[in-house]
């Protein structure tokens, strides 16, 4: 049975209650484009239990969809038969999510600046992913540990969305 | 059930094109190849009516920029209308909306391609 929800005897609830444990998801996907509906499904799923209003949710899995494509383009360069780990976790103040590879490593200093100005006389049309990422998220990282290319994403709960 | 299914039709010389569903890096293909029908056919005025797209990514987005030099090189333009609050804000993020016109609704996109001056 759910427990009763009460402003007025939230502090005495805290003390008795066990403490919560913070949702978190391991999946793996074949690294095939056909599984993003997918990943985007189960950040949205994740950021709007996190707390998350729908329309954050939304791009948080859109930055995560991001970051799952460059694996599947770069690190794993189109190849079907391999495997995205995604780590989702709703870690109290901040989401978090990490998508691991174990491709070929990704310098992502090599990855163009985005310049508006410039895009469309260059037409260009790379860079994109990194850039939006950049904009959703608090913070972007990425690190080579176990042979294998984390990307790390997070969103802190008390930042106001993208603009 | 499709993931995307781009309809396209023509109306006082402007190609509209209602992509349904979403644009990622799977479904890119489609889009693009839809595109590349339109620009195939001479037609370069192209309003792509967003009312039935529930996300864009990069994949998309990139698609657009890679045909926009075509259709501007060839006196067109490419402008969208009936943006849904999630690809709209999409847009502001990149900046896109500079780059791009966008219209709240379908019969102001096509209007816009009118001549200036031209009566409605």
């Amino acid at each position: 049975m759910a427990p009763a929800a009460s402003g007025r005897s939230s502090t005495r609830a805290r003390t008795t209650r066990p403490r919560a444990v913070k949702p978190s998801v391991v999946v793996c996907i074949p690294s095939q484009t056909s599984f993003l509906g997918l990943v985007r499904e189960i950040t949205k799923r994740m950021a709007e239990s996190a707390g998350f209003p729908e329309a954050t949710a939304d791009r948080l899995a859109l930055a995560v969809d991001e970051a799952t494509t460059n694996v599947l383009e770069h690190a794993y360069r189109g190849s079907d038969d391999r495997e995205v780990e995604l780590r989702i976790e709703d870690r109290g103040p901040e989401f978090r999510v990490e998508v691991i590879d174990s491709g070929a490593s990704v310098d992502p200093r090599a990855v163009p600046r985005v310049d508006l100005d410039r895009y469309v006389s260059e037409r260009r049309t790379g860079g994109l992913g990194v850039h939006l990422m950049e904009k959703i998220m608090d913070s972007v990282t990425f690190r080579r540990s176990a042979r294998r290319n984390v990307c790390c994403l997070v969103k802190r709960k008390d930042t106001p969305p993208a603009r | 059930m499709a993931e995307l299914t781009v309809e396209t039709r023509d109306v006082e010389g402007v190609t509209l094109l209602y992509p349904k569903g979403f644009i990622n890096a799977h479904t890119v293909r489609v889009f693009e190849g839809e595109i590349q029908k339109v620009l195939a056919q001479g037609q370069f005025r192209i309003v792509v009516n967003c009312a039935g797209l529930a996300y864009i990514a990069s994949a998309g987005l990139g698609a657009i920029m890679g045909a926009i030099e075509e259709i501007r090189g060839n006196g067109g333009d490419l402008r969208l209308a009936n943006l849904n609050d999630t690809v709209r804000n999409i847009f502001e993020i990149l900046g896109f909306n500079h780059l791009y016109r966008i219209y709240p609704s379908e019969v102001e996109a096509i209007t816009s391609f009118r001549p200036v001056g031209a009566g409605s």
